[in-house]
């Protein structure tokens, strides 16, 4: 498997783990507290998020702290591949605002002409 | 040094005419793409947006050069104060009540790729966004769909 910051924004659930952590460190627990599924689910995402170098765990007395590394993105040398973030965000956007839009403006269900290709 | 230009697609629950608008139109733009000041989808029309990583502002500068409206999108793509010129193409293609889209962003190796600042702040910019507001909408879309 690879280990590389697509592989770690892969993932809806890393994803929002990293939009947690950019703000504050948090402990793994409070972590898995904001998240519906199962806490070694969530330890499974932070290690491949740490793996990726996303995260960086740091042991504060008894707990354990992820902190967001975000500086490692800044390390992503090829250029084509800092635009793939870049685009990748923008139609991940895209796709999220036309579904709102549908959402909230009456439901374009009818547009299924069944055409057999 | 590449010269491949960058491509990415993606399918969308919704018809052409919808994302040419989403595409096209400043109001919808701001939503997920940037702010814009004005926008027309004409040929020769010149278009400005800011990018902040939160500590240095980037000015994009876009020039318009292809319509077709409800299948493409072309225009310049450079950053202002930088060498280098871009183009970024959106290409629709309606499959079913869907629409499939294209991004190709070409020239990107005519950027100064070997100036480290330049590509990390453009770089942070994008990420700055992706952590922040899009992801966040992103992500909460998806949860509630799911």
């Amino acid at each position: 498997m690879r280990r590389d910051v697509f592989q770690a924004i892969a993932d809806p659930t890393r994803r929002e783990i990293i939009n947690l952590i950019s703000r504050q460190s948090l402990n793994l627990n409070t972590i898995a507290d904001s998240f519906d599924v199962s806490r070694p689910a969530i330890s499974k995402h932070i290690k491949i998020l740490t793996e990726c170098g996303l995260v960086v765990i740091k042991q504060q007395g008894r707990e354990r702290y992820c902190e967001a590394n975000l500086k490692s993105l800044g390390e992503v040398s090829d250029w084509l591949e800092q635009y793939r973030i870049f685009w990748t965000s923008k139609l991940d956007a895209l796709e999220s605002f036309l579904n709102k839009d549908a959402g909230t403006s009456g439901k374009k269900k009818s547009t299924k002409k069944a055409k057999r290709k | 040094m590449k010269s491949e230009p960058f491509v990415i697609e993606r399918v969308y629950n919704a018809p052409v005419e919808r994302v040419w608008k989403a595409i096209t139109d400043k109001n919808e733009m701001k939503q997920w793409y940037f702010t814009i000041a004005a926008f027309k989808a004409e040929v020769g029309f010149e278009f400005q947006f800011e990018g902040n990583d939160g500590s240095k502002t980037f000015l994009h500068l876009c020039k318009i050069t292809e319509v077709i409206v409800n299948k493409k999108l072309t225009y310049s793509w450079r950053y202002d104060g930088f060498p280098g010129n871009s183009f970024v193409t959106f290409e629709l293609f309606a499959e079913g009540g869907k629409t499939r889209l294209k991004l190709t962003h070409e020239g990107l190796e005519t950027f100064p790729q070997d100036n480290p600042s330049f590509a990390k702040k453009n770089f942070e910019m994008g990420w700055t966004e992706l952590a922040g507001t899009s992801l966040k909408n992103y992500v909460e879309q998806v949860s509630v769909d799911k």
